[in-house]
């Protein structure tokens, strides 16, 4: 059944042909399509990539032809917040669409199967579809000396996550634990946390950060693997363009009170009530990428700024580490300690008096040498 | 290495040397300026020390500016008067003032202050820009200028200006990425940081005691060896 067509699957299933385009239409949107489709860069005949392509059309055709794609979640050191994020999606086709007729074969909070059962079960999916399975990550890894503080039927996190990664086609990491290693890697780090790309290398890997990871951009990320079966364009630290290639501050409904000046003070005061730019109470927006302020939550309903609440940078690199929450972002990061600013002080006043001692010194045994001819003291 | 990464790092661990290198620096120049020593009377002064420093102050800092053309400065050469009133102006506007940089002093003091609406300080800061050009100029038109000034000189000005061009760039998001932008405004004001106590831009401090001294010997009314 899993070589049929997702086509085909949909259609024993009595998903008549108008739903089914409305579904492309919908995965076409969730993979960022109606943005300018890297289509050149997914290997798609030249037919599909030519200017003018519906995406719906384009989608269409690749679900017509190709098999379901099978996925397997792996969870290490995580709240599966990503995945309840997932859930409650509130788009149910897409939900649908990439949960049950993508096939996800093994996840460790969905399914119903609990044990070496579920364990079996996930090696044989990936005996069946070696090289062929994507592989989403959630949660970080810890490593190292570390390694024994997340195990699942007895195996440290990192064993499990090599032995997943070697047979995978793609990797997504979601959520900024399995991304950038989250805030089981934010100081001390006890558990020498790390995110997947820092220990996997050799395959293609995908970073879907954030606190948790908008759940339209990790199954956006998954619909495009499916669709072109490559991964989006991504960004230096391997983000999918389309979704990170703006920051929340450049999308933010707040902006022309940044650019005129008006910011709130507190969380009650006016400007707080006037909905005024969050800045001076420690937002992030303009260092952070993501899709907050496009997307949004909640079917678009709203998102922290829009709120109240000030960004937290929570798809960035270490943002647990990056300055108090409600600091100014143009804070310097901390302030130096009351020892280490006395030895400053301490050290330029010993230099200086060292220094004028030595010159008085000079000065007198001049003086002795030159005589009585002196007429400035 | 991202520009987030390279932020982070000249955010904090970097600021915090070059902070404590100004600090460092800056006490051992007061200490070699005190230790220096007050000259003595030699002579019983007819005037009033105190009174002389009074007026020195009242008259160069709140009286004179304000009526510049009675100043030698002024009428010698406007552009050096007005360029450098400008630039002192809107340099201590967008420091003291600006909301970003009194999150700064914030952070550090502990406490904070009501700042100037944004576009105020974004007008100054463009204003302070082309005010240390038109000085750079005039230091190269300027034959006596042109004559006095050594290599310090031009790094001064260059310093100064390098802040304020990555400040402005990355408040107005031009160009570039705003990490690289914020990443480069640090570097450049780290940078300042150590270099003030090494360099003449320490005179935001000795310019008090240089004046001071010289109100003190103005008001004394005496001999002075």
């Amino acid at each position: 059944m899993a070589e049929d067509s997702i086509y085909k699957h949909l259609k024993s299933e009595g998903v008549s042909r108008r739903r089914f385009l409305e579904m492309c239409g919908l995965l076409a949107g969730a993979a960022g399509l109606t943005y300018a489709a890297p289509l050149a860069a997914s290997g798609l005949p030249a037919s599909l990539a030519a200017a003018g392509a519906d995406p719906a059309n384009t989608v269409a055709d690749a679900l017509k032809k190709k098999p379901r794609l099978p996925v397997i979640w792996m969870e290490f050191q995580d709240c599966a917040g990503c995945t309840e994020a997932i859930t409650r999606s509130q788009s149910p086709t897409l939900t649908d669409l990439v949960l049950n007729k993508i096939s996800i074969d093994y996840h460790e909070t969905l399914f119903a199967a609990a044990g070496h059962q579920a364990e079996q079960n996930r090696e044989a999916m990936m005996k069946k579809y070696h090289g062929k399975y994507v592989l989403v990550v959630e949660g970080s890894i810890p490593t190292g000396e570390g390694a024994k503080y997340c195990t699942v039927g007895g195996r440290t996190a990192e064993d499990l996550l090599k032995e997943t990664a070697e047979g995978a086609a793609a990797i997504i990491a979601t959520g900024n634990c399995a991304s950038f290693g989250g805030i089981p890697k934010a100081n001390p780090n006890p558990t020498n946390a790390k995110g997947v790309w820092e220990i996997i290398k050799d395959k293609p890997i995908v970073n879907i950060p954030g606190c948790p990871a908008i759940p339209e951009a990790t199954t956006g990320t998954i619909a495009h693997f499916l669709i072109f079966g490559a991964l989006p364009e991504l960004d230096k630290l391997n983000r999918p363009k389309v979704f990170y290639g703006q920051t929340i501050h450049d999308r933010c409904l707040r902006r022309p009170f940044y650019e005129a000046g008006k910011f709130a003070n507190s969380f009650d005061d006016k400007g707080a009530r006037l909905g005024w730019c969050l800045y001076k109470l420690g937002c992030k927006g303009p260092t952070t990428y993501n899709a907050c302020a496009s997307i949004k939550w909640d079917e678009g309903l709203s998102f922290p700024v829009q709120s109240g609440h000030p960004c937290l940078g929570c798809s960035e690199p270490n943002f647990w580490d990056g300055g108090g929450f409600y600091q100014g972002q143009s804070a310097p990061l901390n302030r130096p300690t009351i020892t280490a600013l006395g030895a400053a002080v301490g050290a330029g006043a010993v230099a200086g008096v060292g220094m004028a001692a030595s010159n008085k010194m000079k000065k007198n045994r001049a003086h002795r040498g030159s005589g009585e001819n002196k007429n400035e003291s | 290495m991202d520009w987030s990464e390279i932020l982070r790092f000249a955010r904090g661990p970097l600021f915090q040397i070059a902070l404590l290198v100004f600090v460092a620096g800056m006490v051992f120049r007061l200490i070699r300026i005190l230790l220096l020593g007050w000259s003595k009377d030699r002579v019983p002064n007819k005037g009033s020390k105190f009174g002389g420093v009074v007026k020195t102050y009242l008259k160069g800092l709140i009286i004179l500016p304000f009526i510049p053309w009675v100043k030698n400065t002024f009428s010698r050469n406007p552009i050096v008067y007005l360029a450098g009133f400008v630039f002192h102006l809107g340099l201590f506007a967008v420091i003291f003032l600006g909301t970003a940089h009194m999150l700064v002093w914030k952070s550090l003091l502990g406490f904070g202050w009501a700042t100037l609406p944004t576009p105020i300080i974004d007008w100054l800061a463009a204003v302070t820009i082309i005010a240390i050009i038109a000085l750079a100029i005039n230091r190269i038109v300027n034959p006596v200028l042109r004559k006095i000034s050594g290599v310090p000189e031009w790094l001064n000005l260059i310093f100064v200006l390098i802040p304020f061009i990555t400040g402005y760039m990355m408040y107005h998001h031009l160009w570039f990425e705003y990490n690289l932008l914020f990443s480069l405004h640090m570097f450049s004001v780290d940078w300042l940081l150590v270099w003030i106590p090494m360099s003449r831009l320490s005179h935001f401090m000795f310019y008090f005691f240089s004046r001071t001294i010289h109100g003190a010997q103005f008001g004394k009314r005496a001999v002075t060896p």
